[in-house]
């Protein structure tokens, strides 16, 4: 039996030995072998995965630039705050984190306390702070970490914020971005990809806590910053544009805002495009006051809503979102097509008995309102009067298939292609149930619509030589460091004219600007074209059932080998006045006169013009009082010298600044009389004789700009106020248009 | 059966035995203290030692990141260990050359100073409501160090004093199962649910060698199997269950809760997947640097399994096996029935220890906290160990002394 124990011992102590050498050890070596062999890949990417913080860097925004270089959106350095939640070691120090940043970022601390619970390592909390936020913040970090033993669980990284130095100015053109600088309107949002540039990566090996592991495991993907755009823009055509279309859109109450395009004839490249009242670009999601409280009146449900749709109005480019029936402006064309088919010549008469009948249906001429008829007219009187009778027998001449055919190569029909996002389709016939009456509305540019860009361009073929060209509004992309990446060129789409029929068109345009219906556009000293437009929004009557109009004008200049097209486009005036000659013309006067000295366009006076010409002063500063005196009055001003001394220490107006002949020249003698002033009159309302004794009068200078060389010129405009008080010799600019609405 | 039974019963306890406990007894009247001697088992001395070099290496690689973040100082747990490790390999030299059958004399009041610690660390202030250790201010010791070894001399005794009547219920499985109960109530209530299991096998493996019959082992199954599920049922697991929480399902977590719960657990699992077959080389793991809590501690291997992958895992296992080869066979070999058990259940201990712990840091056990031998960082534990590696070796020269 001994020998039976020690047997059975010997066989347990066997069997034990077994099981924990094989079953025991086996299975551990298994398991560590399936773990890291089989599961390793898996087990190792987990691993990486928490061990690399992964932090990603904002890349600059690209700038933006005016043709010249000034700068119209920026990105500037600010900060962001990012939590790293997975350092959290209980709940509360959740909630101090929580408390302590929703007090500094003026956030809502359940909302951040949610963020605290995420098991990440970037959650980012606010964008955008400013360095005054930013202190607090760092302050508050170290807080926790002397305080409350709160390691790496906040921290502060570069972010970028867009800024707007100009404001409101071609806000809709520019654009802006939402909070992750993403373009979310306008350039902006049509070359996003371009601004965006790639965002970089920090990749470091973190222990548990976030400090840095001693390895080079460290990888920095450095942010590639976006590219620059440089605009066609130009910020002084632009702000030209702008303040003309605000005054014209305050004087004629207009309720649907004005567009402005200015636009290289020859290279589609546009100097100027306002859809006026614009928006804060740096602000872009408040409304103006009188709209927010309007929205405020509404039922609470209907808000957002009408919110929504205020602010999407309010971003609307309507310069190429919107379309419009053009009206008469479109009569060029017209003209143009049947002068390049040569169904009509310059000789060509058609005769007006107020109404036209076409198919059965009677249709009007703006003039059987006040003068029945214009009788028989040649071409050249025609388009002066735009004579909707004429243009409809032009149409007939050409027919249905042959005016589509021109309005295709016009390209109203396709889409410009500018680099704006949003642009609108026309809205034109069906073709295949085009009829008579169709034509001939349209002959005379009714009842089909297109956008103001695709407008300015055809102006623009006409003015150019007959050359369709493809407007554009970036002209050259440069990186980061400024090196130019890609230039946009000029891009002929096709010719739709010859130069014959632009030159015959472009003359009488020449002239109807100076005598025509398009007098109002006449800009002293510049040969500019232009026809007037004033079309019924039929399609939207508003709620009083009372017709809305657009008032528009389209022109160029110089008639001849012109330089720039300028459309100018009111929606809707409410003020009385809706004629385009009322309305349009004056405005685009007005900044023709200030973007064309600007281009340095060529002058060309009339013979009357030169009369009253202005002329430059000269220095008379150091001379004696005599010999000053006779100098101006050489000059061809009058004097009048101020003070006590005996030679001239200061003169008003400044050397090179150019008054009308005649004008005053205020000679000072000694610094005290400077001080004196002079109290500016009202010179509204007055013609340009009268105007020029009440300046005279005040010892004041006036510069007379838009129509004055006519009989019934009235001044509607003064650059200073009445009751402002100036210097003596100010100069005035004072704004005149002829009277008397034509269409 | 019943007759075979009847048979045993009326065999006389010594009957039949050889002259070999006659030796015994005589031997224990002239039994010294200290035998100053040769006979101590090179290979399993030399296992220990090889074992325990690398153990307070890879301790320390695995625990420097963690002790700088912690105390300022990179080396804070290897000079502690250093130090437990010399005190450790006296104590084992020392217990080598003291007769283990000391032991044998001493197994009832050893059994009590057990239970004794274990009643008194519930008194004492415990961490985070967990009460383990019996505290010095710089040193403390797990009452459970103390009542795996008691259990074990008490078993070891136990088998020898009722070797021929381990067959009967009331000498074996009645009297295991009544301390195992005991020891576990006061173990459940420390909580040290680890420790618990440890015990269970430990009984399990004294009682198996001591020659309790099969038919125990298949009841106690069924007893262990209602247990389980009464104490599931009761709640009574309490702390275990929540640690329990994910177990096996570290990976895949769900609610952020179990994900802080399975955190250990999961980051173990990415240093020994990170490893791979040859690891990232001695010092490169990424894991210790505060992803895995506690490096130094219960998943020291888990960082081992990175530094020197697969390759050098293995090669530390077979360490660990060729020290109970040795150990068990070594033991089978002593001169006497109470160094056969108590050899082979001393050995034994540090096999199922590694074995669990391999277990717990590959997400095979849940999280319950079962330290591994020669790595681990922990004063008791360590010079704990070390001793009982010294009675082993005592065992070892006796056997040997025997041969002679």
């Amino acid at each position: 039996m001994a020998q039976g124990v020690n047997q059975k011992f010997n066989k347990r102590a066997s069997i034990l030995l077994i099981i924990i050498l094989v079953l025991g050890f086996g299975a551990a070596m298994f398991r560590l072998g399936f773990l890291q062999l089989v599961s390793a890949g898996d087990l190792q990417k987990r691993s990486v995965d928490q061990q690399l913080s992964d932090t990603e860097l904002s890349a600059k925004r690209g700038t933006i630039y005016d043709t010249n270089g000034k700068i119209l959106a920026a990105s500037a350095s600010v900060w962001k705050v990012v939590l790293a939640p997975v350092y959290f070691e209980d709940d509360t120090e959740r909630r101090i984190v929580a408390k302590g940043l929703a007090e500094i970022l003026e956030l809502k601390e359940e909302d951040i306390y949610e963020k605290t619970q995420q098991q990440s390592y970037y959650v980012e909390v606010k964008r955008q702070i400013e360095s005054d936020v930013r202190e607090k913040v760092i302050e508050f970090i170290d807080e926790l970490a002397e305080e409350h033993e709160i390691y790496s669980t906040v921290y502060l990284l570069d972010d970028y914020k867009r800024y707007y130095p100009y404001g409101s100015l071609a806000s809709s053109v520019i654009g802006f971005t939402g909070a992750d600088e993403q373009g979310l309107a306008g350039l902006e949002y049509q070359y996003d990809e371009v601004l965006t540039g790639e965002p970089g990566r920090l990749v470091t090996a973190v222990d548990a806590r976030g400090i840095a592991m001693p390895f080079e495991y460290s990888q920095n993907i450095p942010a590639g910053d976006g590219s620059n755009l440089v605009l066609t823009i130009d910020e002084t055509i632009q702000s030209i544009a702008e303040k003309y279309m605000l005054q014209g859109i305050e004087d004629n109450a207009v309720f649907n805002r004005g567009v402005c395009i200015i636009m290289d004839v020859n290279t589609g490249a546009v100097r100027a495009m306002a859809s006026v009242g614009g928006f804060d670009l740096n602000d872009p999601f408040t409304l103006s006051k009188e709209k927010e409280a309007e929205i405020q009146k509404l039922p609470e449900d209907k808000r957002a809503d009408a919110r929504y749709e205020a602010l999407s109005n309010m971003w609307r480019n309507k310069a190429v979102s919107d379309t419009y029936y053009p009206g008469s402006v479109f009569k060029m064309c017209t003209a143009a097509m049947a002068l390049e088919e040569g169904l009509i010549t310059e000789e060509s008469t058609f005769t007006c008995h107020g109404y036209y009948t076409v198919a059965g249906v009677e249709l009007g001429c703006h003039v059987r309102d006040y003068a029945g008829s214009h009788g028989t007219q040649k071409l050249r009187e025609a388009i002066k009067n735009s004579c909707n009778p004429a243009l409809m027998q032009i149409g007939e001449l050409l027919g249905i298939d042959l005016f589509n055919q021109y309005y295709d190569a016009f390209g109203f029909s396709e889409r410009t292609g500018i680099d704006l996002p949003g642009e609108a389709d026309d809205i034109y016939f069906d073709r295949d149930t085009m009829g008579e009456v169709h034509l001939a509305t349209a002959s005379f540019g009714q009842n089909f619509a297109i956008t103001p860009i695709q407008m300015a361009t055809a102006v623009a073929s006409i003015a150019n030589g007959g050359y369709l060209v493809q407007p554009h509004m970036v002209e050259q992309i440069t990186d980061s460091e400024g090196n130019v990446i890609s230039t946009t060129s000029t891009e002929v789409k096709r010719q739709v004219l010859s130069k014959e029929t632009t030159a015959i068109v472009c003359d009488i345009l020449e002239e109807n600007a100076v005598s025509g219906s398009g007098s109002n556009g006449y800009v002293a000293g510049y040969r500019v074209a232009g026809k007037t437009g004033t079309s019924e929004k039929k399609v939207d009557l508003n709620e009083d059932g009372v017709q809305d109009y657009i008032a528009s004008f389209c022109g160029f200049a110089p008639a001849e080998n012109a330089e720039v097209v300028c459309l100018v486009f009111f929606d809707t005036p409410t003020g009385g006045a809706y004629y385009g000659s009322q309305v349009a013309a004056p405005v685009f006067a007005q900044i023709m006169s200030e973007v064309l000295p600007y281009l340095e366009v060529a002058t060309q006076y009339t013979e009357e013009e030169l009369a009253e010409l202005d002329t430059t002063t000269d220095t008379y500063i150091g001379l004696s009082v005599d010999e000053a005196v006779t100098a101006a009055e050489n000059n061809g001003f009058t004097t009048w010298v101020k003070g006590e001394g005996d030679t001239i220490v200061a003169q008003m107006p400044e050397a090179g600044t150019k008054i009308p002949q005649g004008g005053n020249v205020v000679l000072y003698t000694d610094t005290e009389s400077i001080k004196d002033t002079t109290t500016v009159p009202n010179l509204v309302g007055y013609n340009v004789s009268d105007v020029i004794y009440f300046a005279s009068y005040y010892n004041l200078n006036v510069s007379i700009s838009g129509m004055s060389n006519s009989a019934t010129s009235t001044s509607y405009s003064q650059s200073i106020p009445e009751g402002t008080q100036v210097s003596p010799g100010t100069v005035i600019t004072v704004n005149f248009s002829a009277s008397g609405g034509t269409d | 059966m019943s007759e075979n039974v009847r048979r045993r019963v009326q065999t006389p306890p010594n009957a039949g035995r050889k002259p070999a406990p006659k030796g015994q007894t005589k031997k224990k009247k002239k039994m010294k203290f200290f035998d100053i001697g040769l006979g101590l088992d090179m290979p399993f001395c030399l296992l220990v030692l090889v074992l325990l070099t690398i153990g307070i290496i890879m301790m320390f690689s695995a625990s420097y990141p963690i002790a700088y973040a912690e105390t300022g100082d990179s080396y804070y747990y290897l000079k502690r260990q250093i130090i437990f490790a010399v005190i450790g390999i006296g104590a084992m030299i020392g217990l080598s050359f003291v007769n283990y059958r000391i032991f044998y004399r001493f197994a009832k009041p050893l059994l009590l100073v057990s239970y004794l610690a274990l009643i008194l660390v519930l008194f004492l202030p415990g961490v985070n409501g967990v009460h383990r250790w019996i505290g010095f201010t710089s040193f403390n010791i797990q009452a459970s160090e103390i009542t795996k070894f008691c259990i074990i001399v008490f078993f070891a005794y136990w088998g020898t004093r009722y070797a021929d009547k381990m067959q009967y219920m009331k000498y074996s499985f009645v009297p295991g199962m009544a301390i195992f109960g005991t020891t576990a109530i006061l173990l459940i209530l420390e909580p040290h649910f680890s420790c618990t299991v440890i015990v269970f096998l430990l009984i399990l493996v004294m009682l198996f060698i001591s020659g309790m019959d099969t038919k125990y082992f298949i009841l106690l199954g069924i007893l262990v199997g209602a247990a389980v599920a009464l104490m599931w049922a009761t709640g009574l697991l309490g702390y275990a269950m929540d640690r329990m929480d994910g177990w096996g399902k570290a990976l895949e977590y769900t609610t952020s809760e179990m994900w802080q719960t399975t955190w250990q657990t999961r980051n173990s699992l990415y240093a020994i997947g990170s490893g791979g077959l040859t690891g990232l080389g001695l010092g490169q793991s990424r894991q210790k640097y505060l992803y895995l809590p506690e490096p130094q501690n219960d998943f020291v291997f888990a960082i081992v399994c990175e530094e020197l992958g697969l390759v050098g895992a293995l090669l530390i296992l077979v360490l660990f096996a060729l020290l109970v080869w040795r150990g068990i066979t070594m033991s089978r070999k002593a001169s006497d029935n109470f160094g056969k058990l108590l050899g082979i259940g001393l050995t034994a201990q540090v096999g199922l220890q590694v074995i669990l712990n391999i277990f717990v840091i590959t997400d095979w056990l849940p999280n319950t906290g079962i330290s591994l031998p020669f790595f681990s960082y922990g004063g008791s534990s360590l010079i704990m160990l070390l001793a009982q590696m010294g009675v082993i070796l005592s065992v070892s020269r006796s056997a040997k002394i025997e041969k002679r």
